[in-house]
């Protein structure tokens, strides 16, 4: 039986998912196969939860592509974001994060 | 029919191709709306243009204009595209008097083009009260006949359409965007020629880009296209990247240009066009919508509205739009079609949305269904019917001073 997905791996090499749905604190993130990893914190809708830990200057790779270099270790499970995460372009460290 | 147009109609069900009709302009380009662009050629003439737009805009009357009054050639370009585009059959152009437009040039390329215009300049008319009494008079006896004119058979071929991201999310590049790629590959193969769009929005992407390009002279065009983008941007000390892509899951540049990149599809890129070129070949162009030269005049495109304007400017018929925060806009002179990216949107914007690419992400749908969604609304605006935005009584544009050079030969190698 397909599981309810709330979380898509876009690419084989990818080390971030994408919430499909807002994802609680401890709750299961599972995907439509075997990938399953306990979110550490919230993962709101569209954002982007850690499949394994992320050494810092790791590439986050989502879509197979590198979409910016980690600030620092990342936990497996964790958030991926701008807190965590820097442009290797421009400037992400916008003041208005909420 | 063609071969293709049978095997895409025996694939793809619920697809009617054969309500589709166009109105046939001098230049052998076809319309799929027969408007009339009644343009302000300065801010000045703004109010009384609007005027005469207003009690007609739900007959056809389309509002556009340039409020500058210094002169630029990029404007004359983009509103002499405007109203010779091939959704436009009759114009009205509105002149306070002083301005520096040159507003005889842009009359006779219109009347040159077979096309009914009048120029009315304020200060020769009156004033604001009989400047508008005698447009409403031009434009009720225009529209009366546009709405009388013949229209022919249109062929998916005889469509270019172009595509737009504004207030992408985490799910755009997952959801919406894919399907509208999905969509330009299915028009692409029945020899549609389609645009996408946003230089600063492709920023990691040039590599990718150049590997499609038909020849390396093109590819090399277009990293530099991304690279003049990232430049200038960084010059001006603001991306195109910002608070609404963060909140809604975006961490970086590169990682919205990857989910925007999603829209162009799969299909070899045939050229690099600046606004206002007119493709020279059916296929899969890029735009490049960032000025040459120094940084000047400012952010280079200041809405995604003006985006849009530069390539309906390109002949665009129409328009698709994705979104993810939710956009509302519309757009004068082509029509845009309006697709999000997620479900929770959709519920709430449901009466601007045309398209709800969330189904992709709550696995109820495929990428490719909703990209089929994509087409047969794309098919349905081609054979009539009105889009939300359209429904609405939106008519967005936009249009503020850039510059440019000439395309040069490497951006359509095809010829």
């Amino acid at each position: 039986m397909e599981r309810r997905a709330n979380i898509v791996k876009l690419a084989a090499a990818d080390n971030v998912a994408v919430a499909l749905s807002d994802i609680a604190a401890g709750e299961m993130a599972v995907d439509r196969a075997e990938l399953a990893v306990t979110a550490r914190e919230h993962i709101p809708l569209g954002h982007k939860i850690a499949l394994r830990p992320i050494v810092a200057e790791e590439p986050i790779v989502r879509f197979g592509m590198p979409v910016g270099l980690a600030r620092a270790a990342i936990a497996k499970g964790m958030l991926v974001h701008v807190h965590n995460v820097r442009s290797q372009y421009l400037d992400n460290e916008v003041d208005h994060y909420e | 029919m063609s071969d293709g147009q049978a095997d895409l109609l025996a694939r793809i069900p619920r697809l009617d191709l054969s309500r589709m009709r166009g109105y046939p302009r001098q230049d052998g380009r076809k319309g799929i709306r027969n408007y009339l662009a009644v343009g302000y050629l300065v801010e000045c003439a703004h109010h009384v243009a609007r005027r005469i737009a207003e009690p007609f805009q739900e007959q056809g009357a389309q509002l556009i204009g340039f409020p500058g009054c210094y002169p630029s050639d990029y404007a004359h370009r983009i509103l002499e595209a405007m109203c010779t585009h091939p959704n436009v059959g009759a114009v009205l152009l509105v002149s306070l008097g002083c301005e520096e437009f040159r507003r005889g040039d842009l009359k006779e390329t219109i009347a040159r083009s077979g096309r009914p215009v009048e120029l009315m300049v304020i200060q020769d008319r009156g004033g604001t009260r009989t400047t508008i009494d005698e447009g409403r008079a031009f434009a009720a006896a225009e529209l009366a006949r546009l709405k009388a004119a013949p229209t022919v058979p249109l062929s998916l071929a005889e469509l270019t359409v172009g595509t737009k991201c504004g207030g992408s999310d985490g799910l755009s590049g997952i959801t919406i965007n894919p399907a509208v790629g999905h969509a330009f590959d299915l028009l692409i193969d029945q020899g549609a020629t389609v645009m996408f769009e946003e230089t600063p929005e492709l920023i990691g992407c040039e590599q990718h880009m150049a590997s499609r390009a038909v020849t390396p002279e093109l590819g090399a065009a277009l990293v530099a296209a991304v690279a003049k983008a990232d430049a200038y941007h960084r010059a001006l000390g603001h991306g195109s990247f910002g608070g609404g892509n963060i909140k809604h899951g975006l961490s970086t540049v590169e990682e919205k240009s990857v989910g925007a990149y999603a829209k162009s599809g799969s299909r070899p890129i045939v050229g690099l066009l600046k606004p206002g070129d007119r493709p020279r070949r059916p296929g899969l162009h890029l735009m490049d919508t960032v000025n040459d030269g120094p940084v000047r005049l400012g952010i280079p495109n200041i809405n995604d509205t003006q985006t849009v304007t530069e390539m309906v400017a390109s002949g665009c018929q129409l328009i698709v739009f994705t979104t993810g925060a939710g956009s509302v806009v519309g757009q004068a002179i082509a029509p845009i079609i309006k697709g999000v990216s997620n479900s929770r949107v959709f519920q709430r914007l449901s009466d601007d949305i045309d398209v709800n690419g969330g189904t992709i992400a709550d696995g109820q749908e495929t990428i490719q269904e909703v990209g089929e969604h994509i087409l047969r609304k794309i098919v349905a605006l081609a054979s009539g019917e009105q889009s939300r935005s359209e429904a609405l009584g939106h008519q967005e544009f936009a249009l503020a001073y850039k510059t440019y050079e000439p395309a040069g030969p490497a951006c359509f190698p095809l010829g």
